[in-house]
């Protein structure tokens, strides 16, 4: 590629995206200020809001002028962030049908995979397995039995 | 003062209690989800069939392991244990990532032992004169100490003063979603049953600190903690060399916690970054602040368990919690049927004595239980292979995060704001102002709802937020606090052309 944009004339494109997003939260706080039928609990969103707003085009227009191309995100695979993240989300969303340990434990499988980088073979998956259950019944008993936390 | 109370709390019965205190607050507190709070509110019950004394020496033994605990997670996992440990993570991970986390956590507990050392002194000699400065604080004061601990963060944390700022703000509109305390009006939920509750702040505390980190781990194959070829030696002595050598900034920042303890609502957390701060304002050349600076983290932790001694003072003498721990703590006591205010130190002044004494005891036995357990923490976190280590964490952030209020809308919301932080990290906007931001909203909104109400009501909106003396303090220090990175970036700039003109 001849054509690379030199570093210091590329703009920082995450920053302007997230300052943006930020400007449309801190609206859409004041439009839900406007269905609140108490104005204290009003006055302080709006403050805030206003705060947001004000500091995230500041941010927009520091960027702008003076980017920073080094920002980013960076190196790494994607489909273990991703795996990881998934996986712990999936386990929230079927915990009330199956129980907290047969849901925990596609959260644990989901992370185990995304985290191992050297390769799977027998030996390594029956340690890491049996491992992740004594992990987890271990963490179970004592917050289930021990600090009678009402675990699903 | 009366000395038969040292005695009574050197009994076998309350020194087993205080031990006991002190481990299991460590442990609890070494664990990325619970907090100090969580750890003396789960260990209450215990404590209701103890006598009076007996269950606050356990209590406060429980709060200040806790507090130390919470070190351990942040100097290992860049994941604070509690919101106190926030400013650790700073130099702590550093520290750890070059292969001197078993050092850090032994300078950790140095500087903890010497702030909660200093925070009980202060709570046996300066209780009453001290509680009345804190009388002086009303909500407009609350207010503009929440927006100087925010512009503190700001202007601490890495990327620009601008991006925390903005973070800041964006905590504390996440403090305002679920179901408003003064009104009942649901705010910022947009429809959604996931979000009435609110945003739990330990929860979220979790996800913005654990969940980046987790995500980070999994994409490379490198290590997580660098580890030594060579097996070291216990990093005792060494540490015990660099906290005599920085004594004066164990004791400022001791004082630095002691006074904001006392300041009702404000606690470790704050505590921490204001002590933070002042060490890197008076930094000597050569310490690089950020970057894994000892001094950093003594600062920090002899701060914020300094408030463990400090916050007792408006708990015991006025019945107002200095910290959310000291709130359980006070619940406890009016189980118990004492009845806190300036005649327990008359009246029932023995009860105060033998817990103050209590607390020195579990302070002082902190020093071997902390540097055991920091030893075999580090070891433990350091050797367990990446594989099993973020599964392992991230089972604990879910059940950590459920146990709080036995919700998984929290455990989803943590994840995604977990997620959300990593993306924002990416970019310069890091995750302690937006968690400060909703810790302090609370105070922040109190205090300015307060304030409004009653400027509206005197006809002196203006006066009331800009015009008291105590106010007009702290705004002086926020502006300080901003303009200073401006300042210290343009000395350096400066310093730089300079050195750059001498070469030529």
């Amino acid at each position: 590629m001849t054509d690379a944009v030199p570093a210091k004339s590329r703009k920082d494109i995450g920053t302007l995206v997230i300052a943006s997003l930020l400007v449309a939260i801190g609206l859409l706080t004041l439009y839900d200020t406007t269905g609140y039928s108490d104005s204290d609990s009003i006055v302080f969103p709006t403050f805030v809001a206003y705060a947001l707003i004000l500091g995230s085009l500041t941010v927009i227009i520091h960027c702008w002028l003076r980017p920073n191309p080094e920002l980013g995100f960076g190196t790494g695979d994607w489909w273990r962030r991703l795996l990881l993240v998934a996986s712990m989300i999936v386990a929230c969303l079927v915990m009330p049908f199956s129980g907290f340990l047969p849901a925990t434990a596609i959260a644990f499988a989901g992370s185990l995979v995304a985290a191992r980088h050297e390769g799977w073979d027998v030996k390594s998956a029956l340690v890491f397995a049996l491992s992740g259950a004594v992990i987890m019944a271990g963490f179970y008993v004592l917050f289930r039995f021990a600090l009678s936390v009402p675990l699903p | 003062m009366d000395f038969s109370n040292l005695a009574n709390a050197l009994t076998f019965a309350n020194l087993a209690l205080a031990l006991f205190g002190v481990i299991a607050g460590t442990v609890i507190g070494s664990i990325p989800g619970l907090s100090a709070t969580m750890a003396v509110a789960v260990l209450v019950p215990i404590t209701f069939a103890m006598a009076p004394a007996s269950a606050l020496i356990m209590l406060g033994a429980i709060y200040t392991g806790a507090i130390y605990g919470g070190a351990y997670s942040a100097i290992l996992l860049n994941t604070p244990g509690t919101p106190s440990a926030i400013a650790t993570t700073f130099d702590g991970y550093p520290m750890a990532k070059r292969g001197d986390g078993d050092l850090a956590v032994a300078i950790a507990c140095y500087a903890s032992v010497t702030g909660g050392m200093i925070g009980a002194l202060a709570l046996l000699l300066l209780a009453p004169p001290l509680s009345q400065v804190a009388l002086a604080f009303g909500p407009v004061e609350y207010l503009w100490l929440s927006i100087f601990g925010l512009s503190l963060i700001a202007s601490l944390s890495t990327g620009n003063v601008l991006k925390g700022l903005t973070g800041g703000a964006l905590g504390l509109l996440l403090s305002c979603v679920g179901v408003a305390e003064i009104s009942a009006d649901i705010r910022l939920t947009f429809g959604s049953s996931t979000l009435i509750g609110g945003i739990e702040v330990v929860g979220a505390l979790i996800g913005l600190y654990c969940i980046p980190v987790l995500i980070d781990l999994v994409a490379t194959p490198e290590r997580h903690l660098k580890v030594e070829e060579e097996v070291r030696a216990v990093r005792f002595r060494e540490g015990a060399r660099i906290a005599w050598g920085s004594r004066f900034n164990l004791i400022r920042s001791s004082v630095i916690g002691t006074v904001i303890g006392i300041l009702p609502g404000a606690g470790g957390s704050v505590a921490g970054l204001v002590a933070y701060s002042e060490a890197k304002r008076t930094a000597k050349p050569g310490q690089k602040f950020g970057e894994g600076e000892p001094d950093g983290i003594m600062a920090t932790e002899s701060a914020n368990n300094a408030t463990v001694g400090g916050g007792f003072i408006p708990t015991l003498v006025l019945g107002i919690p200095g910290t959310p721990p000291d709130a359980v703590i006070l619940g406890a006591l009016l189980v118990q049927g004492v009845r806190t205010g300036p005649a327990l130190f008359d009246g029932g002044g023995s009860i105060v004595y033998t817990f103050i004494f209590g607390l020195f005891i579990a302070t002082i036995l902190m020093l071997p239980t902390g540097l055991l357990i920091g030893r075999y923490a580090y070891k433990t976190i350091v050797t367990i292979p990446k594989t099993i280590l973020v599964p392992a964490v991230g089972f604990m952030t879910i059940i950590g995060t459920f146990a709080i209020r036995n919700s998984i809308s929290d455990v989803i919301i943590m994840i995604t704001l977990g997620a959300i932080g990593w993306v924002l990290s990416r970019f310069g906007f890091a995750a302690s102002p937006i968690v400060l931001g909703l810790i302090l909203g609370p105070i922040a909104e109190q205090g300015f709802v307060q304030a409004w109400i009653i400027g509206e009501a005197t006809g002196n909106l203006t006066g009331m937020f800009f015009g008291r003396p105590i106010s007009l303090a702290i705004i002086a220090f926020t502006i300080l606090s901003l303009l200073y990175p401006l300042v210290q970036s343009r000395r350096a700039k400066r310093l730089i052309k300079m050195q750059a003109g001498s070469n030529d």
